[in-house]
């Protein structure tokens, strides 16, 4: 395998030269196994213990297993050393930074701590995942020195794709030990770093937790169906759509009494928390049933069952009988209501309106009251909601969409105390734009600028102080300073289309009169792109207009090829998805700084198609041109072939780097904040005597290598493993990786030549009914369809 | 007086020579559909038109119905001719066999439809909202209410209805008020009042089924709350004899300018009892899931009030002798020449013979879709002949009843000051002609239903499966230069179709309003170029026959393709640049200013 080691942090000098080269986890359950997997993932070396002999090393496998996958790549856990607590902790002799992730006892952690005292080197850090054990519990007797190189490191689960990682310092913690993590936090690892008080559940869980008793209460209360608490919480509250009782399946009903318990014993009796504790007498049943969510196997508040026929049928809990009944999708006014107006929503009269006013009302009244508590800035409850809990908006930024005045009104109205800082807000929104920065009100009453860490770029605060160069409806070009252009996607689903194709030529029109230096394809959205717009070439095709989707794709390699050959540098940076068409606007930049969880792939035959923008020739140069590739014409068309046929798709950008979707030298950012920056850097480091690649012909095996692939298709297909339709697509990708019928590998074969071929298979494909039904699939449920 | 023959060769030519008969007879339960079974059934009923409903079509129009106390008559001749319908099986023509039914295909009884509202269109009503209520409690009814009313359905001893419309709500059945409560013995409790029930009371049948739209008491709002409920007029008793009466009245019956003769009922349920039908709340989807069926039957009142009217019309043209032919008298020996020798008549004529039978051949084609819909075995073949008939219902809803209107007064125009004289007959069916545009769907929603729902649907699915056959067979026939006069300008219309349809589609994503603003021209482009192309196959189907054409239907087959191709076809040009003109002036236009 020549695969890399794992994805180096974006500058490597922080590698060499920061104060964390090595780090130990102990305890090796899900998020301390978790955790060390992450940090491998950034490249650096972890001891990762556990208090059960073999145990760390049964995690290391288990996670190797794990889907969705801990590592980002299977080279990274041979960073992980493997140890027993027992007669292992002299390894973590050399760590800078020792991470404890054992059973939340504060005993058994201090116990723990105190035999780390005799092994860990002076000056290293220690600090602990605990949930809910307040900091100076866990310091408790251990002296001034171990205080001082301790703090609170909490991560959320799964460790990999959770953003948030919230610290907490103690009186007696160095600021530079603080700032060490908060910096390899950032950078390393790719957290945001929320700062929290010394409180119990800190941020994310202290209003989290609440949330979720409270939505379990009110719907108990209101007799709402679980189907209807988890629509009402789901789209119109911006909470991810397993809603509440989705996501105690998800983390396990038998955590619940346990969280309960210890924030419970931790917080104040009269804590909204704690007086709204309430222990459902259908929880705890289905607790000893055993039914305590989707790891259990027993089911959850939904569980799947087969039916007589042997379909699988989708069941919820009646939360009045406890039995399971037909799932059944909610029917309320009020969700059709509040759809985007909240307000409307939480004002409307049905059982689902009264279900959202009173859920809204304890959480962001809780919140409220928790400022400047659990943390100095609204802001930093907002940024731990949505990356701790991924709700779309955070507390305060829901407040905002019902209006800061309205709440307290209801909360009034309701006979509950306002908090000082809504009653401080008054009118005014927590959020504002004033000159072009983004601001947030204090618990002062005042309105300041929120910061960003040092040298982060968003496009998101760039758009706010500036006005496009370029705009139409899908696509806009900014100025990301000295002289670099961003061009932004923002379609839906940043799927692409003839205007963002425009935008690419003009983009490249205006560099070309020297309107910037360089150029950087990046956006903020979930995904980079999801591909081509294929509602408008099936619509297009379903009417017979051919000509108008072979200009569409004509156009397509036309921008394509605009991009690879301006005068400048251009640097993708993509983020989330960047499948099909976003695959190939990535083959063509000069360069590519990808985002860590960037996933890319050319997927086209899963919809019947094979890539027509250029994709199948870019494959082939790229394997071709592959370092350690074997000679002669047919390796670099089976490569090629083998992972556009299988619609193959790399599970992080480290992936990608193995199917030659990224070149080894094309970067990996693990903080998506930074990404813009390390992408503009990238470019303008290009940009001295930058000359675009020359195109050289290929050398294409032509009929022969048709037949060879061919046969191997007749092989999968044979072994079932291959629909009819599948050998269709194949006998059109082999022949346009082959070069068609007439190349033959002692002569030249242009990558125009290939290009050509792509359109004719992308035009004879599109005119087939089973290529038109596996699209059509695809827009409706978002699957592929095997025909 | 006016007379009627059923255009029965016209029919066969249509059923053989233009559909494709084996696609019919490779359905399950139509191998026997030949000839050998169609003719007689046609000619039967051929008869049955000409001679029994005809002659009541001109009385009934001047009798009306009338209502006395809640009980409602129909117009002398009516309840023995409904007798003589049902003892022929007519009603059951299209019913399943588990009901007693005949279980032919849809072909042929939308031809059979097609002669009754060519004869008396106000007739043709009681049987066919029966059929509607059949299919509707066929697909979605209970296996124990199937079991007590289809049969009686089928035989046409009970007829049906369907309550939709209620005083404050037509097109917008979200807004309808009557109410639904579950009573302990497994039925439910209706109240409310509906309008505008064609047959909902009358002397023919001697039980009469509602199928009502109502809501229950935990109905969401909007039309995801409503639900379908069968309230007989009669309560059936053990042995399935209509007993109790039910809390169900008629309380009035409309006056209108047509269909005089067909009872259209206003209806009030006072705690009536009555049984759910279907899912609870899924009233309006079972009731959509029968549209297709109902609005095609729709579009054939106003194919065959149209033919009934041209009979007419070229009867009175060729009898009718006033001035000469501008090109020379055509007959000196009589005072003057018949006025089919004038242009502007045979234009008339030739126009209306042009929608007709164009019509005629896309409502068989679609017709036999609709039969493979319901029955080939492989289902998707059904989806996609199911497709078809959704995307070509509201086509046909809309263009064949403005064909039918139109027709109706150009039929009368032809007759002149004697075609506005009742005793000519033409003014009546004017009258008739004119409901189907509104009922069912008035054609401005059918269009709306083109533009928003068919043409957006599955990204255009529906419309493949016109497209590609329309371009397959251009395609194919681009090189016949015997074919050229009839290809090229199908051609041209269809490249209209494919660039308005492009431009509603991209303009309709980014604001509905513009897709609601060419919705009619649209249709109308649409259903002119779906006529080409049926025209294009009938002069294809003729032109080798019209060497030898002792009677000369091939000839006319051709020189009616002709004046299709080159004198109706090219308004497609006129209806693209109103499509492509936008809905600006529509929007922009003060509301004040109206």
């Amino acid at each position: 395998m020549n695969a890399p080691v794992s994805p180096l942090p974006s500058t490597r000098q922080d590698a060499a030269e920061g104060p964390i080269r090595k780090v130990g986890v102990i305890g090796a359950g899900v998020m301390g196994a978790g955790i060390a997997a992450h940090v491998a993932n950034a490249g650096v070396p972890v001891v990762l213990l556990d208090i059960v002999p073999g145990g760390a090393a049964k995690a290391v496998e288990r996670m190797l297993r794990a889907d969705p996958a801990p590592f980002m790549h299977k080279s990274a856990a041979r960073l992980v050393q493997a140890g027993d607590i027992e007669g292992g902790l002299p390894l973590l002799a050399d760590c800078d930074w020792i991470v404890e992730a054992i059973v939340e006892r504060p005993d058994a952690k201090r116990d723990l701590y105190s035999r780390l005292e005799d092994v860990r080197k002076p000056g290293s850090i220690v600090s602990s995942n605990t949930s809910t054990i307040p900091l100076a519990a866990l310091t408790q007797g251990l002296g001034e020195g171990f205080a001082r190189d301790f703090l609170i490191t909490h991560f959320f689960n799964p460790p990999r794709y959770m953003r948030l990682l919230e610290l907490v310092r103690g009186p007696a913690t160095r600021a530079d030990a603080v700032e060490a993590i908060a910096a390899f936090g950032d950078r390393r690892l790719g957290k945001t770093i929320v700062h929290c008080k010394d409180t119990p559940g800190f941020i994310a869980n202290r209003i989290g937790g609440l949330w979720m008793q409270s939505a379990i209460n009110h719907a108990v209360d209101l007799r709402l169906t679980v189907e209807e608490a988890d629509a009402i919480m789901g789209k119109p509250m911006g909470v991810p759509k397993t809603g509440v009782f989705g996501l105690l399946d998800l983390v396990g009903l038998d955590l619940m009494p346990h969280v309960a318990a210890s924030m419970k014993a931790a917080l104040p009796a009269t804590d909204p928390y704690v007086t709204g504790m309430r222990e459902h007498a259908l929880i705890a049943r289905m607790i000893a049933e055993g039914r305590t969510g989707r790891k259990g196997g027993k089911g959850g508040f939904y569980n799947r069952e087969k039916s007589a026929s042997g379909e699988s049928l989708k069941r919820a809990v009646d939360l009045w009988t406890g039995d399971y009944r037909d799932s059944a999708k909610a029917r309320l006014d009020s969700l059709e209501a509040g759809g985007k107006d909240l307000r409307a929503l939480a004002e409307h009269k049905d059982r689902g309106g009264q279900y959202a006013r009173a859920v809204l009302l304890d959480t962001l009244g809780y919140a409220a009251s928790l400022v400047p508590e659990i943390a100095d800035s609204p802001a930093d409850v907002d940024a731990a909601m949505r990356l701790g809990y991924n709700w779309r908006w955070g507390p305060f930024e829901l407040v905002d969409r019902l209006g800061p005045g309205w709440l307290a009104a209801a909360l009034r109205e309701a006979g509950r105390p306002v908090p000082a800082l809504l009653e401080k807000a008054g009118e005014r929104p927590f959020y504002r734009v004033e000159d072009g920065r983004r601001q947030v009100l204090g618990t002062d009453g005042e309105y300041r600028d929120i910061p960003r860490p040092e040298s982060v770029l968003l496009l998101s605060d760039i758009k706010l102080r500036t006005q496009p160069l370029a705009r139409n409806g899908s696509a806009s070009l900014w100025d990301v300073g000295d002289g670099v252009a961003c061009l932004e996607f923002h379609s839906k689903m940043n799927a692409l289309d003839p205007e963002i194709l425009g935008l690419i030529g003009k983009a490249v029109a205006m560099g070309k009169k020297g309107a910037f230096r360089a150029l950087v394809v990046h956006n903020e959205a979930d995904n980079f792109s999801v591909g081509a717009n294929i509602g408008l070439a099936l619509f297009a095709a379903n009417i017979g207009a051919w000509g108008e989707i072979e200009g569409m794709i004509e156009g397509g390699q036309k921008a394509m090829r605009a991009m690879r050959d301006a005068p400048f540098p251009v640097v993708g940076a993509p983020a989330g998805m960047a499948l099909g068409g976003g695959c190939e606007i990535l083959l063509h930049c000069d360069a590519v700084q990808a985002h860590a969880e960037t996933y890319i792939g050319l997927v086209e035959v899963g919809v019947g198609l094979i890539p027509g923008w250029g994709g199948c020739a870019a494959m082939l140069r790229r394997w071709s041109e592959a370092p350690k590739a074997p000679r002669g014409p047919m390796p670099p068309v089976a490569k090629a072939f083998e992972m556009i046929s299988t619609a193959q798709v790399a599970k992080s950008a480290a992936e990608a780097r193995d199917l030659m979707l990224l070149r080894p030298t094309d970067g990996i950012t693990m903080n998506r904040d930074r990404l813009l920056a390390d992408a503009k850097s990238r470019a303008l480091a290009m940009v001295e005597g930058y000359a675009p690649a020359e195109a050289k012909p290929l050398r294409l095996p032509g009929a022969s290598g048709m037949a060879a692939l061919k046969m191997a298709v007749e092989g999968a297909a044979r072994l079932g493993k291959a629909t009819p339709h599948d050998e269709v697509v194949c006998a059109h990708l082999a022949e346009t990786l082959t070069g068609g019928k007439r190349a033959d590998h002692t002569a030249d074969t242009t990558e125009d030549q290939v290009r050509a071929l792509e359109v004719k298979g992308f035009m004879a494909l599109l005119k087939t009914d089973a290529t038109l039904a596996r699209v059509e699939h695809m827009l409706e449920t978002g699957r592929p369809l095997r025909n | 007086m006016p007379s009627y023959k059923a255009p029965l060769r016209d029919m066969r030519f249509v059923l053989n020579e233009i559909a494709d008969p084996a696609r019919l007879r490779a359905l399950p339960g139509c191998e026997e559909v030949g000839p050998d079974l169609i003719d007689p059934v046609l000619e039967e009923a051929a008869k049955l038109c000409e001679e029994v409903l005809f002659p009541l079509n001109r009385p009934g129009d001047e009798e009306g119905c009338t209502i006395e106390n809640g009980v409602v008559r129909t117009p002398k001749g009516f309840p023995e001719a409904y007798r003589a319908f049902c003892e022929g099986g007519w009603t059951a023509l299209a019913c399943h066999s588990d009901d007693g039914g005949q279980h032919l295909p849809h072909t042929l009884s939308m031809l059979v439809e097609e002669m009754i509202c060519s004869a008396n269109l106000s007739f043709g009503m009681y049987p066919g909202l029966s059929h509607g209520a059949y299919a509707a409690l066929r697909q979605h009814g209970s296996a124990e209410l199937r079991g007590t009313y289809l049969p009686r359905l089928a035989s046409g001893e009970w007829s049906g209805t369907m309550c939709l419309t209620e005083p404050q709500c037509g097109t917008d059945l979200g807004l309808i008020r009557t109410k639904a409560v579950p009573a302990d013995d497994g039925s439910h409790r209706i109240t409310g009042n509906k309008i505008f029930i064609s047959a909902g009371e009358h002397d023919l049948a001697e039980n009469i089924l509602h199928l009502v739209l109502a809501k229950l008491p935990d109905a969401p709002s909007g039309t995801r709350g409503i639900s379908l409920f069968l309230v007989p007029k009669f309560l059936p008793t053990e042995d399935g004899r209509p007993g109790v009466r039910n809390g169900v009245s008629c309380t009035s019956i409309e006056h209108k300018m047509g269909i005089k003769a067909s009872a259209t009922c206003a209806m009030s349920f006072d705690e009536a009892k009555g049984w759910l039908v279907g899912q609870p709340h899924r009233g309006l989807a079972a009731m959509f899931t029968m549209m297709n069926a109902a609005r095609l039957g729709v579009g054939v009142q106003g194919l065959g009030v149209a033919e009934v009217s041209y009979q007419n019309a070229v009867a009175y043209a060729k009898d009718r002798v006033q001035g000469r032919a501008l090109n020379g008298a055509k007959h000196p020996d009589k005072p003057a020449d018949p006025i089919i020798v004038h242009p502007d008549v045979r234009r008339m004529l030739l126009t209306m013979r042009a929608n007709i039978e164009g019509c005629r051949a896309l409502g068989v084609l679609t017709a036999v879709e609709h039969d493979v819909a319901m029955r080939h075995p492989d289902a998707a073949v059904r989806q996609a002949a199911d497709d078809f008939v959704s995307l070509m219902t509201p086509i046909i809803k809309a263009m064949f009843t403005d064909m039918g209107f139109e027709s109706a007064v150009t039929g009368m125009q032809v007759l002149g000051g004697h075609g506005y004289i009742r005793e000519w007959g033409m003014e009546q069916y004017v009258r008739d002609a004119r409901i189907a545009q509104i009922y069912e769907g008035t054609n401005g929603i059918q269009a709306l239903d083109l533009v928003g729902r068919k043409m957006p649907s599955h990204a255009g699915r529906l419309l493949r499966r016109f497209f590609h056959p329309v371009l397959a067979y251009i395609e194919e026939k681009g090189e016949d230069e015997r074919m050229a006069e009839f290809v090229l300008p199908l051609s041209k219309a269809f490249g209209r179709l494919q660039q308005a349809t492009a431009e509603v589609a991209r303009r309709g994503m980014g604001d509905p309003f513009e897709a609601g603003a060419a919705a009619t021209e649209y249709l109308k482009l649409f259903g002119l170029t779906a006529l080409a192309f049926v025209w294009a196959r009938m002069a294809e189907a003729a032109l080798d026959k019209a060497e030898d054409d002792p009677t000369g239907f091939y000839r006319a087959k051709l020189g009616t393709a002709r004046f299709f191709m080159e004198r109706l076809l090219p308004q497609t040009g006129a209806l693209t640049s109103a499509i492509m003109a936008g809905g600006k002036s529509l929007k922009a236009f003060e509301e004040a200013a109206f």
